[in-house]
């Protein structure tokens, strides 16, 4: 809470309650492994997941614009980062994913100074031809198993505990933390300048530029950043899986489109959207996924009748019709919503 | 959110009435599966997971699956007897969509949610691997088949000195297929040089691997090989790797193809000139359906032979013979049999006669021992992990089949070489290609 003159315009009654009501939540989950069994506990570690996922994304392309529709390549190198130096190093496994997301995103630097030569559907074209190449590649190093992929060694999950009760609160936790971790980076990351810098390029990168916004320098560290917490929140979702395979890994339709599902329907560029596209998807998922090939058809059905009809998503719309802001975020637009 | 809204009770459809509405039923139907399983657990029954590809590009290798489960549910009536108690058993069919993703996932819900005490997974190395990742870490057993069985000890990272604890499986290896198809060639006055095209996904690249795939085995075996690379699954365009079988005179062209790519390969092979005397392909001619797609180019194609009705074994649970049980489904769903049959339909039988022996059934080490002791006569022949290549692997026959012109169905698959297990009959000689 830097700035002073103008908060007071971005808290309402509303963002007070809605405050109170995350933290209520944050309570709730983190108590969760005293109450929830382990079929609770493994659905809501795949909800975090995901919903970090759609957050990543979201924040990619909602505040930076960039429209990256290669996403599953950090989720590939963070699963393939694990499983190597599990297999190889036999750390912790935790530790292995701190490790690989670190070196993804040093690595997710030279991908930015190819990507970003590029605008628009060059971009998010050239991002899943990135995410291809990877997946192609990794087919090919016998190392890592090339296209049959290989398992976690049976150690590294046993690492986590050897009771599997221990081990889903294990990464019930770890997917939890890095969840709020990630939530807490965007949101805070929002609110700094480079945060300033986004809306502002997001609005009109010329006119941002112009008035001495360094336009790339802020991209590319939302693109880093991102690279981060999406290779993290892969290393985790396969440390569930404990197989890797680059079909698998580095799949569009598991890490990307399901993801862009979350966010489209929930609302772009809102910070609660992605969240309320999560709950939504985890409950058609919850009741359709028994269907096969229905399955995907109503969930395409769903996606293509809310962009026809919201074309901001659900939250989008509730925000521009009630002028809700659950989260004291962007508080110029709401300022002048509420003035 | 919207739950518990103030609703207007207006005519019209308001917003937010669809919204709360839509909510509500979301949250029924989200409901509604825990309803119906917490209905049927009523008798106390067993729980027996089953994870299979109905959907995806692996598919076919469920044809048939209802039927299979229907003939199972009735040749075990109102259950199986454990201990003095005659008790039911839930199949828990779930949908792997072919994707290892979505396996892993259904494994882990059927354990942690459904507490099966068993797992039963087929079809395929990114169906069955995440399935026993899953039961061997969470200490669940676990009977897998229909995936050759080195992919599936050796891509799960398995020792064979020390193998897995609760992971066990049934199938044919590598050394089988090469010794099959090897036994095949043999048969016929070639010029020995084997042509190869590989498709490059999961099964291709495995098998084309220089050192542990196909290659030196069958340069030991006597044959030159020609090697066309690896394709692109879905490649529309074959001449350049035709051109270079014609030239480099292949009078036998082998691989690994799926089924729509072979299709596409051997009408070009055919416009363009390309005869062996000898196509034996591997994964892609194991059904009629891919036959069908070749149309009468298909005569002559020879393939892996896993089960068929003339393979000479019964089923230990109902005694019926393969030849009746394909009869039955042929009967029943008006189409033709396929090998998978057997092979879901032994994997139950299997099931059933472990659970059987199990001296606690609630004591997943108790499962394990009566695995480990298994000496079952199944619909496909013997299953016994005693003597296996390692300890956690069942070994079953595997023969040599030709397509010919059918009887009843268009295409017919004759078994024509028996080397490895001389008790399964050949109809007829195997030919060379008519062209």
């Amino acid at each position: 809470m830097k700035s002073n003159s103008v908060s007071a315009t971005r808290h309402s009654r509303t963002t007070h309650l809605a405050l109170v009501f995350v933290g209520v939540c944050a309570l709730v989950f983190a108590s969760a492994p005293l109450w929830a069994g382990a079929n609770i506990l493994r659905l809501l570690t795949d909800f975090f997941l995901y919903l970090s996922l759609a957050c990543l994304w979201n924040f990619l392309v909602g505040y930076a614009g960039l429209v990256s529709i290669g996403q599953q390549a950090f989720v590939g190198l963070g699963a393939y980062g694990l499983f190597t130096l599990s297999r190889y190093t036999g750390l912790n496994p935790l530790v292995s994913v701190l490790i690989a997301s670190v070196v993804v995103a040093a690595l997710s630097i030279p991908f930015a100074a190819l990507l970003f030569r590029l605008k628009g559907a060059y971009f998010a074209i050239s991002s899943w031809v990135l995410a291809e190449v990877l997946r192609l590649t990794a087919q090919f190093i016998p190392q890592i198993g090339g296209s049959s992929g290989m398992s976690l060694p049976i150690e590294a999950a046993r690492a986590l505990g050897a009771q599997p009760a221990v081990r889903f609160t294990t990464i019930y936790l770890a997917a939890f933390i890095a969840l709020l971790m990630i939530l807490s980076g965007i949101y805070f990351t929002l609110q700094s300048r480079t945060g300033l810098a986004l809306t502002a390029i997001r609005d009109n990168e010329l006119a941002a530029r112009s008035n001495g916004v360094n336009a790339n320098r802020t991209k590319l560290i939302v693109y880093v950043l991102t690279a981060f917490g999406t290779a993290a929140t892969g290393g985790l979702i396969f440390l569930q899986r404990l197989r890797v395979t680059p079909d698998s890994a580095f799949s569009i339709s598991d890490w990307t489109a399901l993801v862009i599902f979350m966010v489209v329907i929930g609302g772009v560029g809102t910070f609660e959207g992605p969240i309320i596209g999560a709950v939504l998807f985890f409950l058609l998922r919850g009741t359709l996924a028994d269907f096969g090939p229905f399955y995907m058809i109503s969930l395409g059905a769903v996606a293509i009748l809310i962009m026809i009809y919201n074309p901001r998503g659900l939250w989008g719309h509730v925000r521009d019709r009630w002028h809700l802001q659950l989260l004291p975020l962007n508080f110029r637009i709401l300022s002048k919503q509420d003035s | 959110m919207g739950i518990g809204t103030k609703s207007a009770f207006s005519k019209s459809l308001s917003r937010r009435k669809v919204l709360t509405q839509a909510a509500g039923v979301g949250a029924g139907l989200l409901m509604a599966p825990s309803l119906i399983r917490s209905a049927s657990a009523a008798g106390d029954p067993i729980r027996i997971g089953f994870v299979t590809p109905q959907t995806g590009a692996m598919a076919t290798f469920s044809t048939g699956l209802d039927f299979v489960l229907e003939s199972f549910r009735q040749a075990i009536g109102e259950g199986i007897k454990v201990g003095d108690a005659v008790r039911p058993v839930e199949i828990l069919v779930r949908d792997s969509q072919s994707s290892s993703s979505r396996s892993a996932e259904v494994a882990a819900e059927l354990i942690t949610n459904d507490n099966v005490v068993l797992m039963l997974a087929s079809s395929s190395s990114d169906t069955v691997g995440p399935v026993a990742d899953q039961c061997e870490l969470n200490g669940v057993p676990c009977i897998s088949t229909d995936v050759p069985w080195e992919p599936y000890f050796f891509g799960r990272g398995g020792n064979p000195e020390t193998g897995f604890d609760y992971t066990y499986h049934f199938f044919w290896g590598v050394d089988q297929i090469i010794q099959t198809f090897t036994s095949l060639w043999s048969k016929i006055e070639t010029n020995k040089v084997v042509g190869a095209l590989w498709s490059n996904d999961t099964d291709g690249v495995a098998i084309s691997n220089p050192e542990h795939g196909f290659p030196p085995r069958f340069k030991a075996a006597g044959y030159e090989l020609f090697d066309a690379g690896l394709f692109t699954p879905g490649a529309a365009d074959y001449t350049a790797q035709i051109a270079k079988l014609k030239e480099a005179k292949c009078e036998i062209l082998t691989g690994v193809f799926n089924p729509g790519d072979f299709a596409t390969f051997w009408s070009q092979a055919g416009q363009q000139g390309y005869h062996p005397k000898i196509a034996t392909i591997a994964k892609a001619l194991l059904f009629p359906a891919s036959i069908e797609a070749v149309g009468e180019r298909g005569y002559g194609l020879s393939t892996e032979v896993w089960w068929s009705p003339n393979h000479p074994f019964k089923s230990g649970l109902s005694g019926q013979s393969a030849r009746d049980f394909c009869a039955a489904y042929t009967d029943k769903t008006k189409r033709q049999w396929v090998q998978p049959l057997g092979f879901k339909y032994a994997l139950l039988e299997v099931a059933v006669d472990v659970l059987k022996r199990t001296k606690d059934i609630n004591d997943p080490k108790s499962i394990v021992e009566a695995i480990t002791a298994t000496d079952y006569q199944s619909i496909v022949g013997s299953v016994r992990w005693q003597g296996g290549p390692v300890k956690n692997v069942s070994l079953t026959p595997l023969v040599g089949g030709q397509w010919s012109k059918g009887n009843g169905f268009p295409y017919d698959l004759d078994i024509v070489d028996n080397a490895a297990y001389p008790g399964i009959a050949t109809k007829r000689p195997f030919a060379p290609i008519a062209w």
